[in-house]
């Protein structure tokens, strides 16, 4: 219910095309995989990501508030529309578990470290992710220690403060075993 | 002297605050997220939270105006759109209308060209840059931890100067950081700095609406007690600051009720945390304290409304009526099962300062409980017709008057 809501009233902001987004997502899937599902260490998956979530980031990438050398030229010349496109294509992707190299002690360290840490406020109980906040269950584990290592050291780029205020108390361990669990995850 | 004092006391505050971020065992529980904190545990499944900024502005064309009731003789109309997070509206000298935002992290010019409107972004990349004021060719932009100034900006839309920095030893916590900044009669700069939070002792450095000379001399406190407030102005003839405060969240759909405030002088306390709505003791910081050692508010604006905007009308567009009246901009409710504002009311205050009535002026951005707009800020045109910004379709209404 909560979803279908969710999903009206997003549709009302941006009349998004997926299926024009899969055509614009051409150039994004020597990285990303065809289907938002990438394979390469360090490279995150986009499939099943929520809308708001990668139109956001895609924002941020063209702002140059978001930094990367591969990803700033892409969205560099993007539109309002390519980018709502883009974000309805890859939310319609089934997305599927990485082949991170999961430690399960960390993993079961991490689980306690995520309840404490109040992170399904805002990422959903199972870390599925919704509006403008992503998918952390089953996402490759190299990106989420780059992310949460960049949150942690106020470099990340975050929409509004929210990431880095909650990374500050995480030690570099406590990263590490946060981001096993969230890898271990079935997407 | 008194300055370096403010920065030292500024800086060991601000240290107190990294230290309550950080706690110094990783074994205890970290505080929630801002817009959770405060949350009794009977309300931990409560699938209420704060609605997200959409990514883009609402194509014009999907942009619903006829849905605006205004009251007889008043239309609506798409004045500017393709605004990402439009908020705050400030003049230059010179006819351009400026723009101010929040999580988009723009600042945007605005240029009438008679039957249209070029927007051009003239800042990005900024932290939260809601507080726009405009004085003598410059204009101040207030972001969380940082008043800053563009000089001669009007004649460089196409290549802004660099912003200048005027005060940055403000504190730099997100959780209501960002700012309302305004001209006062003294020719002083105001602003919020609001509590790191929903509900907690802030320390002495928050909480308040304080004033800085344009030079970045003389900052002060003005009000105390203020949980946030980010709408303010003041009265044409009194020349007495109005503003506009939101109430705190998880107490309820119906409590406590959001406020409009009037502080005719420095130092004064409105409650916050302690009592909210002039007649509510909070459950936790009210124990040991009476509502009567507060300011009350001079009016009770409804639960959760999220009232922004405060602009008293001094244009001779609309009816005589409507001179001195306050329009208040409600953004919309978050924390509450059906929701309530979304709307922008208006305030009559009769001779003695009371208010005689407070009535809906425009409203139509809730249809049922799907919204598709929420109004933020007033701003009047030369001609007395009044702008409405609205973050969430990212455009600007102007609304006129004809008999």
């Amino acid at each position: 219910m909560l979803v279908a809501t969710l999903a009206a009233s997003s549709a009302g902001v941006f009349a998004a095309d997926p299926e024009a987004g899969r055509r614009k997502s051409e150039p994004c899937a020597k990285c990303h995989g065809a289907d938002g599902n990438a394979t390469i260490a360090g490279t995150p998956s986009l499939a099943g990501q929520p809308t708001f979530f990668t139109h956001w980031q895609l924002i941020k990438f063209r702002d140059g508030r978001r930094k990367d050398a591969q990803m700033s030229p892409f969205a560099a010349n993007l539109s309002d529309e390519d980018m709502a496109d883009l974000a309805a294509f890859y939310a319609a992707q089934r997305p599927r578990a990485r082949s991170s190299a999961i430690d399960p002690a960390k993993a079961a360290a991490g689980r306690e470290l995520v309840t404490r840490h109040h992170c399904a406020s805002c990422h959903t109980p199972t870390l599925a992710g919704q509006k403008q906040v992503p998918r952390l269950a089953g996402q490759d584990l190299q990106y989420l220690l780059k992310l949460l290592r960049g949150f942690k050291a106020q470099t990340a780029s975050d929409l509004d403060g929210t990431m880095t205020m909650a990374a500050q108390p995480l030690t570099v361990d406590e990263i590490e075993n946060v981001a096993h669990y969230c890898a271990s995850l079935r997407p | 002297m008194q300055r370096s004092l403010v920065i030292a006391v500024s800086a060991l505050l601000l240290g107190a605050v990294t230290l309550w971020l950080i706690p110094a065992q990783a074994q205890q529980p970290t505080p929630p997220p801002s817009w959770k904190q405060g949350q009794p545990p009977s309300l931990a499944d409560s699938s209420l939270a704060p609605i997200p900024q959409p990514p883009a502005p609402t194509p014009a064309s999907e942009i619903p105006v006829n849905k605006i009731k205004l009251p007889p003789g008043f239309k609506a109309e798409l004045w500017a759109s393709g605004i990402s997070n439009a908020r705050t509206m400030t003049w230059g000298d010179k006819g351009t209308l400026f723009v101010g935002s929040r999580v988009a992290g723009n600042v945007y010019a605005v240029v009438d060209k008679g039957g249209s409107r070029e927007v051009k972004t003239i800042a990005k990349g900024l932290n939260l840059p809601n507080g726009l004021a405009f004085r003598n060719g410059t204009l101040y932009i207030a972001e969380i931890s940082r008043i800053s100034k563009m000089e001669g900006i009007e004649d460089k839309l196409d290549s802004p100067p660099e912003l200048l920095t005027v005060y940055d030893t403000l504190p730099k916590d997100l959780p209501h950081g960002w700012k309302y900044l305004a001209f006062g009669p003294d020719g002083k700069l105001y602003f919020n700095i609001g509590a790191p939070c929903n509900i907690c002792m802030p320390p002495d450095t928050h909480a308040n609406i304080s004033r800085v000379n344009p030079d970045g001399t003389g900052f002060e406190y003005f009000a105390h007690g203020v949980r946030n407030s980010v709408g303010f102005d003041w009265h044409p003839v009194t020349r007495e600051l109005y503003f506009a405060t939101h109430g705190r969240d998880w107490l309820g759909d119906d409590s406590p009720s959001d406020r409009l405030d009037v502080a005719p002088k420095k130092g004064l306390h409105f409650g916050y945390p302690f009592c909210h709505q002039g007649d509510t003791l909070d459950p936790e910081f009210g124990k040991g304290r009476s509502c009567n050692d507060y300011v009350k508010p001079l009016l009770k604006t409804g639960p959760h409304v999220a009232g922004n905007g405060v602009m008293f009308y001094t244009g001779s567009m609309f009816p005589p009526e409507y001179k001195n009246r306050a329009f208040l901009a409600q953004r919309g409710s978050w924390n509450r099962a059906e929701k309530v504002g979304y709307r922008v009311m208006m305030v009559t205050l009769d001779g003695s300062g009371k208010v005689a009535k407070y009535e809906p002026f425009a409203q139509g951005w809730l249809q049922g409980q799907e919204i598709w707009g929420r109004p933020v800020y007033t701003q009047m045109m030369k001609d007395g017709s009044l702008l409405v910004s609205d973050d969430y379709a990212g455009a600007i209404y102007r609304v006129s008057y004809s008999r």
